[in-house]
C-alpha cells in the first residue's frame, strides 16, 4: 500500500482551475520531486495534500485513511508536515525555542500540567529531542540566536527542523532551495538527504533543476494544473512535452 | 554581582512594598482609583490572553458584568459569602464563554468582532430588560460587601473601606496575575505566543488552533469575571451601563497602546492612560476626546505599544553610537499574516 | 387592524432611515474594506447640522439637509485621507481608527451643542395625512420616505448607469483587478467614502425633526446599521436594502407589541444567527477560499 495516494485531485478558484484531475502515488521512503513552471498549481497541490485546502473533487489518501477533509493540524497528528514557500519560522523566537513549539504533539500541556509543572518527565523527553533534531540539522551552535538572524541556509534548515521535530513520516517540502547560492544548495542537499535516510519520505516542490535532478528518484512533471508527465530525472529531461511546457513559459 | 534572577526578585519587592504603603499616602477618591486601577490590570492581562490567539473580541467586558451580576446575584439570593461567589462567577463566565465560543470561533476576523460585539450587547440588553432577576436599567443595589472571620473574632469583620479593599483586590489580583504568568512561561503558553506569531506555522506541527482559542477564550473569562465581581463587591451597586460598549473601547485602548507581545504590556497601557485620564479629570468633557486621539496616533504611530518603546529607544541609541542596526522585520501585530493563501 | 396598518405605515419609514445608513456602511466596507465604527456618529452630524442649520440659522429645511449632507461628507473624506488610506492594508488598523473618530465626533457634539445636551428640531412640515380612517403619517415622515426613496434610486441609477459607478463597483469586486485597469483607487475610495457618509449624514438630517437629537443617539443606529448589513451581505447593496426593509418591519412590529429593547435584543440575535449559519447574508456571494 502506497504511503500517499492522491486521486482524482481537482481544484478551482471561481473559474480558474488551478489542479485539474490529478492523480498519483508515493511509496514509503521515496524522495518524489514535484517541478513545473510558475503557476503551475504545486503549492495549491501541497496546500490540499496538507490539509490546508478543501478540493472541489478527489481525494487525500494517507495510510489508507482518506484525510481529504481533515484540517491542518489533524493531518500533522498523523505524521503529515509540510513546510512552506516562503521562509515561514517564529522569527521573533531562538532557534532552540522554534523547534521547541515543533516538538508539540509530543509536549502538550492540558492547564493543569501547565500550571504546576507535574509532566517534567515529558518535557524532560522534549528537551532530548529538541537537542537532537537542532544536531540532526546542524543548529546546535546557533540554538540561542533569533532565527530572524539567522542567514538564509540556516533559516531553511530551521524551517525544516521544526517540521522535523513533529516526527513526520511524510514530509512535503516547498521550494527550500528558492535563493540560494550554490554552496548553501549543496548544504541543503545534504540535509535533505540525510531526512531521507533517516527514514521519512519526501515529496519536494522545487524551482532548482540542479537540486531536483541530483535528489530525487523520480519526478512528476506540473503544467496548468495538469500532470505532464511522471518517470525519472532522465526520462523527464528527454520528455518533449516536458521542454514544450518550461520553454513555452519563458 | 547581581545576577538578572535576583535582581528580578529584588524589583518586585521593592514594587509590593511601594504598593502597600502607596494607599496610606493617598486621598479617599485617589485610593478608589488605585481600586479600579487594578482590578482594569486584571481585566486587560485576561484580555491579551486572548489577542494572542488573535482574537479580538468585543465581549469581554460583558463578561466582566456576567461575573459582576452572578457574583452579586449569587450573595445577594442565595446569601453565599464573597469567597465562594467569587470564583463561582469566574466558573459561570467561563461556561458562558463555552457557550458562546462554538458559535463564535466559527466566524472569520472581523465577522467574530462583530459577532462577539452582538452577543455582548445582546446579554447586556437582557439584564436592562429583565428587572427580575437583574434590576433592569437600574440595576442590582445593596450587593454585601466580603465577610471575614477567624476563630475567636467576635463579629466578622465586613471589608468595605477603600484601604482594606484595596490590599483584598491586590491579594486576589497579584494571585490571579501569578497563575496568569505561569501559564504564559508554560508550554501553552509557548503554543499561544507560537500562534500569535505565525499561526500556520503552528498548525502545520499539529496544534489545534481552534483548541488553543477555546482555551484562551476560556480561561481569559475566568479571570474577568472575578475582577467583575471584585468590582460589584467593592460599589455595592451595578447597573447595565457599567458594562456598556464605550468600556470595552476603553480596554481595547488600554491594550493597543500597552502593546499585546508581553505580559507587561497591556498592565503599562491601563497605568499609564489611568493616570493620565485622572490628570485630565478636569476636562472631563474632553476625555472621550483625547482617548480617541490617543487611540489614532497609537494605532498609527506606534502600533507594536508602548512595550516596544525600549527596544525602539535603544534602536535609536545604537544607531547614534552607529552601533550596527538588527534588521528586525517583526509582522505587525494588527495585520493578518497574509500567508499564501 | 388599525394598529397593523399604522405600524406598516410606520415600518415603511423606518426602512428608508435604516435603508441609507445600512447603504453607507456598505460603500464603505465594500471599496475599503473597513467597517466604519463612527456610522452612527456621522448620522449624528447630519442631525446636529439640521440643528444648527435649520432651526438655529433659519435655513430652509432642504437647503439644511444638503448642508449636512456636504458637512458630514467632508467629516467622510477627511477620514478616508487621514485615517483610512494608511490603513488600506490593515482592516483592523481601520476599524480601530473609527472608534477614535467616534470618541472624537461625539465629544464635538456635546461641546458644539452645549449642555442641555438634547435638542429638539421642530417639524418642517407639520400636520399628518390620513391615510385610511385611524391610520396617519405625518407630513415630516412623509417628507422623509421620499427623500430616501429618491436617494436610494439616485445612487443605484449612479452605480449602475455610469462610469464612475461602474468603476466603483469593480473596486469593490476586486481591488487589484480594478487598479489594473487604470482605476484610481484613491479617487474611488474618496468617492465611496464621501457617498458614504454623506447618505448616513442624509439620514441623521432627515430624523432630526423627528427625534431628539442628542451625541450619542449614533448609539442604536449603528447597531442597527450592522444588523441590517450582516444580515444583507456585507458587500451587497440590494442587499442590504432588502435587509433594511425587513429588518424595519420585523423592529418596528417587535417595538409595537413588546417594546424597543427586546425588538433589539432579538434583532442582535438574528443577526448572530446568521453569522453563524451564512456569513456572507442573504445576498452576499460566496468568496472563494
Amino acid at each position: 500500500m502506497a504511503l500517499l495516494e492522491v486521486k482524482g485531485i481537482t481544484k478551482r478558484f471561481g473559474g480558474l482551475v488551478a489542479l485539474n484531475d490529478i492523480s498519483f502515488s508515493v511509496e514509503e521512503g521515496e524522495l518524489r520531486g514535484l517541478i513545473g513552471p510558475n503557476g503551475a498549481g504545486k503549492s495549491v497541490m501541497f496546500k490540499i495534500i496538507a490539509g490546508f485546502y478543501r478540493p472541489n473533487q478527489g481525494q487525500i489518501v494517507y495510510q489508507g485513511e482518506d484525510i481529504t477533509s481533515q484540517g491542518a493540524s489533524a493531518v500533522a497528528e498523523r505524521g503529515l508536515v509540510r513546510t512552506f514557500q516562503e521562509t515561514t519560522l517564529f522569527q521573533e523566537f531562538t532557534v532552540y525555542e522554534n523547534v521547541l513549539v515543533g516538538c508539540h504533539l509530543h509536549a502538550r500541556s492540558n492547564l493543569f500540567t501547565a500550571l504546576f509543572r507535574t509532566d517534567k518527565d515529558r518535557q524532560k523527553a522534549v528537551v532530548t529531542k529538541t537537542s537532537e533534531v537542532l544536531e540532526f540539522m546542524g543548529l546546535t551552535d546557533r540554538k540561542d540566536q533569533l532565527a530572524l538572524n539567522l542567514p538564509l541556509g540556516s533559516q531553511r534548515a530551521l524551517a525544516v527542523a521544526i517540521a522535523l521535530a513533529a516526527e513526520p513520516k511524510l514530509l512535503l517540502l516547498d521550494e527550500p532551495f528558492a535563493g540560494m547560492n550554490p554552496e548553501e544548495t549543496f548544504q541543503m542537499m545534504d540535509l535533505v538527504r540525510k531526512v531521507q535516510e533517516s527514514g521519512v519520505t519526501i515529496i519536494l516542490v522545487e524551482h532548482d533543476m540542479k537540486a531536483v535532478m541530483g535528489l530525487c528518484e523520480k519526478l512528476m512533471v506540473l503544467n496548468f494544473g495538469q500532470l505532464l508527465a511522471t518517470g525519472s530525472p532522465k526520462e523527464i529531461r528527454s520528455n518533449n512535452r516536458v521542454i514544450e511546457a518550461y520553454l513555452g513559459s519563458v | 554581582m547581581i545576577n538578572k534572577r535576583t535582581s528580578k526578585a529584588l524589583g518586585l519587592i521593592a514594587l509590593f512594598a511601594f504598593l502597600i504603603v502607596l494607599p496610606f499616602t493617598l486621598k479617599f477618591h485617589q485610593q478608589d482609583f488605585l481600586i479600579f486601577l487594578i482590578i482594569n490590570i486584571l481585566v486587560v492581562v485576561s484580555y491579551r490572553l486572548m489577542t494572542l490567539t488573535g482574537e479580538w473580541s468585543l465581549i469581554h467586558v460583558v463578561l466582566m458584568g456576567v461575573g459582576a451580576y452572578s457574583s452579586a446575584l449569587l450573595a445577594k439570593k442565595l446569601g453565599l459569602s464573597f469567597w465562594l461567589t467569587m470564583p463561582l462567577s469566574g466558573i459561570i463566565c467561563t461556561l458562558v464563554a463555552f457557550l458562546f465560543s462554538f458559535p463564535l470561533f466559527r466566524m472569520k476576523q472581523f465577522y467574530f468582532l462583530i459577532g462577539s460585539f452582538a452577543a455582548g450587547e445582546a446579554i447586556r440588553l437582557s439584564w436592562v430588560y429583565f428587572k427580575v432577576p437583574f434590576g433592569g436599567p437600574k440595576g442590582l443595589r445593596y450587593i454585601p460587601s466580603p465577610k471575614f472571620t477567624f476563630p475567636g473574632l467576635k463579629e466578622a469583620i465586613e471589608i468595605w473601606e477603600p484601604i482594606p479593599y484595596y490590599f483584598l483586590t491586590l491579594t486576589v489580583v497579584t494571585l490571579c496575575l501569578w497563575i496568569l504568568y505561569r501559564l504564559e512561561n508554560s508550554r501553552i503558553g509557548l503554543t499561544l505566543h507560537s500562534i500569535h506569531w505565525r499561526d500556520v506555522l503552528a498548525e502545520s506541527v499539529g496544534i489545534n488552533i481552534w483548541r488553543y482559542k477555546t482555551l484562551a477564550f476560556g480561561v481569559a473569562s475566568f479571570f474577568v469575571g472575578i475582577a467583575g465581581a471584585l468590582l460589584a463587591h467593592y460599589l455595592g451597586t451595578i447597573n447595565p451601563n457599567q458594562f456598556a460598549v464605550g468600556i470595552m473601547v476603553y480596554v481595547l485602548i488600554w491594550v493597543i497602546v500597552g502593546g499585546t507581545a508581553t505580559f507587561a504590556g497591556p498592565i503599562i497601557g491601563v497605568t499609564v492612560l489611568s493616570i493620565v485620564n485622572e490628570w485630565f479629570r478636569a476636562f472631563e468633557i474632553w476625555r472621550p476626546l483625547i482617548y480617541g486621539c490617543i487611540l489614532i496616533i497609537s494605532i498609527m504611530f506606534l502600533p507594536e505599544g508602548l512595550e516596544s518603546l525600549p527596544s525602539k529607544l535603544r534602536g535609536v541609541i545604537n544607531r547614534l553610537l552607529g552601533k550596527e542596526e538588527i534588521e528586525v522585520n517583526v509582522p505587525e501585530r494588527m495585520e493578518k499574516e497574509e500567508e499564501v493563501f | 387592524m388599525e394598529v397593523v396598518f399604522q405600524t406598516c405605515v410606520n415600518a415603511l419609514v423606518a426602512s428608508g432611515f435604516f435603508a441609507l445608513t445600512a447603504v453607507g456602511l456598505v460603500l464603505i466596507f465594500g471599496v475599503m474594506g473597513i467597517i466604519n465604527f463612527a456610522h452612527g456618529e456621522l448620522f449624528m452630524v447630519g442631525a446636529y447640522s439640521v440643528w444648527y442649520l435649520y432651526s438655529i440659522s433659519g435655513w430652509p429645511f432642504f437647503l439644511a439637509v444638503v448642508g449636512a449632507l456636504v458637512i458630514v461628507a467632508v467629516i467622510g473624506l477627511l477620514m478616508e485621507r487621514g485615517l483610512f488610506r494608511p490603513m488600506r492594508n490593515n482592516p483592523l488598523g481601520g476599524l480601530i481608527n473609527s472608534i477614535g473618530v467616534l470618541f472624537i465626533l461625539q465629544v464635538v457634539a456635546v461641546k458644539v451643542g452645549g449642555l442641555g445636551l438634547m435638542k429638539h428640531v421642530p417639524p418642517a412640515f407639520p400636520g399628518v395625512v390620513q391615510i385610511i380612517e385611524g391610520v396617519v403619517l405625518s407630513k415630516q415622515r412623509l417628507v422623509a420616505l421620499i427623500v430616501s426613496a429618491v436617494l436610494l434610486l439616485f445612487i443605484w441609477l449612479f452605480l449602475t448607469r455610469t462610469k464612475l459607478g461602474w468603476a466603483l463597483r469593480a473596486t469593490a469586486q476586486d481591488r487589484e483587478a480594478a487598479a489594473l485597469q487604470g482605476i484610481s483607487i484613491n479617487r474611488i475610495s474618496m468617492l465611496a467614502m464621501g457617498l458614504g457618509a454623506g447618505v448616513a449624514g442624509v439620514a441623521g438630517a432627515l430624523m432630526a425633526p423627528l427625534t431628539r437629537v442628542q451625541p450619542y443617539m449614533g448609539h442604536s443606529v449603528i447597531i442597527a446599521a450592522f444588523i441590517v448589513t450582516i444580515v444583507g451581505g456585507l458587500g451587497s447593496l440590494s442587499g442590504a436594502i432588502l435587509a433594511a426593509v425587513l429588518y424595519a418591519f420585523f423592529h418596528t412590529f417587535v417595538t409595537t407589541y413588546f417594546g424597543g429593547i427586546i425588538a433589539t435584543i432579538l434583532g442582535l440575535l438574528i443577526m448572530l444567527v446568521v453569522l453563524i449559519i451564512k456569513p456572507t447574508g442573504l445576498m452576499g456571494t460566496q468568496t472563494t477560499e
